[in-house]
């Protein structure tokens, strides 16, 4: 029961990762040029998922409070700073790309974009910084709460946090490969098949930057499950790359989504069965099963999860379906 | 400083701007499911016009209620750890059905339903906005529950000092529940009606080209603002049984309130279990407000061949009364939040054992941050939502044809791939 939880708080987290990822990749990409109108096309591009893509956040907030009540807190008061400023990314990011097109202004425009830039910034580096503190062990003392947040800042945090932003970058870059008219998407190639090299460089420097650190190999409990998913992410950004190259944007978007979503399975398999691995305190770390919700919760939980998955996902999927395809002179523009 | 007193001000201040976002949203709604169902159903294209106008202010008045939303939902784990850690058990589950059972729907819908405009069949787009509605009183009803829990206790046992729950049902019948979420739902639809009350007013007054428009929508708002107006009223006076029975120490000091009293202390030990004395003093002006709303019903008559429009004053005075449902929707929830204090969860867990064991510097970074951005946020969009209210229903970005060259507001040519 714990486990079916534990799993489905990693989907709806390695959901957000993919979804939200494409937003943040594509709010980044804001930052390149001035042409107003190309912005605006690539807004356009996320359009209609935008609003369903952060909910999977929410959710898996909802998930965590309710199933995982005990790591809730301490996981989230115990990575404040990392997951503030994740927090105020998203922000960011929501109040930005859904108002940036209500001023009338060109100059106001500009001026929002710029937010949604620095909110996808902050956005992807908060979350990176929060699956490493999760890798390289918390302070968690024998009273149960994590001591202090010092702990977060070290290399393998910082290069972490940096390789998310690269590969969310090269996420979005490939979004809009795919989504955007053909002559468009075309135009973007070289780029997204530049992001996605510089994003092997960024997860093979915070790969060794952990192998390095005596922290993480002390908190990982299966370590070869780790490095194995490690190579599988490299590989898929490899194969993302070749994808581009031979002009299929689906297969590369596919291959994208999965190096975005494994680092949460790498977290989840590599801790197993912890949760929080504590570094002062051998005998303080969390196991999954201490720290879910007492049976009667779960259960009750359960029976509402069980008809409710799949008209969440099912609704998802008709969003996906109703507004497949390129855009194109059609296509609706709000943002 | 003191970590403590300042998550508490984080928490008043997020949710004070969250609420006054919310309740708007859930007051349209309601309205722009009307509007679009008689689009649908006569097919009148001045229905039409009208969910389109009405619909671009709910969109843009959203934006801050998802804002404000995520930093609630992130607060209880940030600097309320200890929340999770004792009650978990138990008040995290209304939280997680709401996420997964509203606001995952909710925001799903809405983006199918903002981008579905001239693609989708007039049905399904119609339904979609049920779907928004529904889910909308959906997370109000679950957030009520979760609410309601932490006002009155029930259905857990306490093992080895942390709750578990028993007894869901118990959270559905809880005696705190029900009265209140009326209340809340009506104050919102008094909220939203008032608010396209007041915006038509505004346009009629200045003698609109779409006097019919505003006409229609003037007469709409006004008289769900009226009728909920006395929902209200009945709800927020049906309140007064069940709070008084369940928190004795609420409202004034009584036989009750003095034996609970020496219970807690025998149990928890000494303290000041007394809420801060300026908890009430909102209340009463809430009563007030809620009468002056009350006399909404003397302007329906002169809904009768248009006397409201013909005589101008009425408008004014629809206009000058709109800020009074924000001020009371926040004065009120003063009075039952603060009310409840010392306790987190009345009469089980008391504030200072819920609080994060984190430092006041971090603390106090995270509510000046955070206030300072919601803040920034809010004045942002309320000044957007009047301006595109001022602008009136010519041409709103919302559902606005894809081939049709956007009208005055976007100067720059349109790309051509977009
Ligand atoms: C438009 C807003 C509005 C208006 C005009 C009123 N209220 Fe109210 N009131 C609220 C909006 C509100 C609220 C913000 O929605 C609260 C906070 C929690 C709740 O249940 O509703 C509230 C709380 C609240 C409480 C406290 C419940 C508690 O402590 O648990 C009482 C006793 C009343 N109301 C009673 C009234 C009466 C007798 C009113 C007028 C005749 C009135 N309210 C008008
Ligand atoms: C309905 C869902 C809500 C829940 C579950 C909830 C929960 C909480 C919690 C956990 C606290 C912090 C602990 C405490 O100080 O007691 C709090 C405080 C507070 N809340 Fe709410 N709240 C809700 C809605 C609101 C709304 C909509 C407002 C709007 C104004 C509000 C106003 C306040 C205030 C003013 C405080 C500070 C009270 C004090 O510390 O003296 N709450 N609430
Ligand atoms: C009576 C009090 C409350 C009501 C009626 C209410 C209602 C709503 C509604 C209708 C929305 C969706 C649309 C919008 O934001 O415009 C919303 C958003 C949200 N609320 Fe509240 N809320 C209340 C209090 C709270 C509290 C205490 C929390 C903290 C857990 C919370 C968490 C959220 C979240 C996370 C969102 C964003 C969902 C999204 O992304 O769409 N709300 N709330």
């Amino acid at each position: 029961m714990e486990f079916a939880w534990y799993a489905l708080l990693g989907l709806f987290f390695a959901g957000y990762l993919v979804l939200g990822g494409y937003d943040y990749g594509v709010g980044l990409l804001l930052a390149r040029g001035t042409d107003p109108a190309y912005r605006r096309a690539a807004l356009a591009a996320v359009g209609p998922f935008f609003l369903g893509n952060e909910v999977w956040l929410v959710a898996a907030v909802g998930i965590l409070f309710g199933a995982f009540p005990m790591l809730e807190g301490e996981l989230l008061a115990g990575s404040y700073p990392a997951v503030a400023t994740a927090l105020t990314g998203v922000i960011l990011v929501t109040a930005g790309v859904q108002l940036r097109s209500r001023p009338d202004s060109g100059r106001a425009r500009a001026r929002w974009d710029r937010v949604i830039v620095v909110g996808s910034l902050l956005a992807a580096l908060g979350w990176g910084v929060v699956l490493a503190g999760l890798l390289q062990g918390v302070p968690l003392g024998p009273d149960g709460h994590v001591a202090g947040v010092t702990h977060l800042f070290t290399p393998f945090a910082a290069a972490t946090g940096l390789a998310l932003v690269t590969l969310v970058a090269a996420h979005g870059a490939t979004f809009l490969t795919l989504r955007m008219p053909a002559a468009e998407g075309d135009r973007l190639r070289p780029l997204a098949r530049r992001l996605i090299a510089s994003a092997i460089v960024a997860v093979t420097a915070a790969t060794v930057v952990g192998l390095l650190s005596d922290r993480v190999r002390a908190a990982a409990q299966r370590p070869l499950v780790g490095v194995l998913l490690t190579v599988l992410l490299i590989g898929a950004l490899l194969a993302a790359r070749a994808a581009l190259g031979r002009r299929r944007p689906g297969v590369a978007f596919t291959a994208t989504a999965v190096a975005l979503a494994l680092p949460v399975l790498l977290v989840g398999a590599t801790l197993w069965p912890y949760v929080l691995v504590s570094t002062i305190e051998p005998a303080a770390s969390l196991t999954v099963t201490d720290a879910a919700a007492s049976a009667a919760t779960l259960r009750l939980l359960g029976w509402l999860a069980v008809p409710l998955l799949p008209a969440l996902l099912g609704f998802q999927a008709m969003c996906w379906w109703i507004f497949r395809g390129r855009t194109d002179g059609r296509a609706l523009v709000y943002w | 400083m003191d970590t403590l007193l300042l998550a508490r001000l984080q928490f008043a201040a997020t949710a004070s701007v969250h609420f006054l976002f919310v309740a708007v949203t859930l007051g349209l709604v309601t309205l722009l499911v009307g509007l679009q169902t008689a689009w649908v159903v006569t097919g009148n294209p001045r229905y039409e016009r009208l969910t389109r106008f009405w619909g671009q202010l709910y969109v843009i008045n959203y934006v801050l209620g998802i804002a404000t939303g995520i930093v609630m939902e992130f607060q209880f784990g940030l600097n309320w750890s200890g929340l999770s850690r004792y009650v978990g058990n138990v008040f995290g589950a209304p939280l997680a059905i709401e996420t997964l059972v509203a606001f995952f729907l909710e925001s799903t819908f809405l983006g199918m339903w903002i981008f579905g405009w001239h693609r989708l069949r007039r049905g399904v787009h119609l339904a979609l906005l049920y779907g928004v509605m529904l889910t909308a009183y959906a997370s109000a009803f679950w957030i009520m529950v979760a609410n309601s829990w932490l006002q009155n206790p029930v259905g857990y046992e306490v093992r080895d000092g942390v709750a578990h729950l028993t007894d869901f049902s118990a959270l559905l019948s809880n005696p705190a529940l029900w009265m209140a979420l009326g209340h809340v739902v009506s104050a919102a639809l008094l909220t939203g009606g008032l608010l396209m009350a007041a915006i038509s007013a505004w346009h009629l007054s200045r003698r609109t080209p779409d006097h019919a428009l505003f006409r229609t929508s003037l007469r709409l708002g006004l008289v769900t603002a009226a009728l909920a107006i006395s929902l209200v009223q009945g709800f927020g006076f049906a309140q007064f049984g069940p709070v008084g029975a369940l928190q004795p120490t609420k409202f004034d000091g009584n036989p009750e309130a003095d034996a609970l009293i020496a219970d807690w202390t025998a149990r928890f030990g000494a303290g000041d279990y007394l809420p801060p004395v300026l908890a009430n003093v909102g209340l009463g002006f809430m009563i007030l407000i809620g009468f002056a709303l009350g006399l909404l019903w003397l302007l329906v008559p002169l809904l009768w061949r248009d006397w409201i429009i013909r005589l101008r004053f009425p408008l004014w005075l629809i206009m000058l009364s709109l800020p009074l449902p924000f001020v009371a929707l926040i004065l009120g929830w003063i009075a039952r939040e603060v009310g409840r204090q010392p306790w987190v969860a009345y009469g089980l867990l008391p504030v200072e054992q819920a609080v994060s064991p984190i430092s006041p510097w971090l603390m106090a970074t995270s509510l000046i941050g955070f206030t300072l951005l919601l803040g920034t946020l809010a004045v942002t969009n309320w000044v957007l939502l009047a301006r595109h209210a001022a602008r009136g229903a010519a041409d709103p970005a919302l559902g606005r044809p894809p081939a049709q060259p956007p009208a005055d507001d976007d100067t720059r040519p349109e790309p051509a791939f977009a």
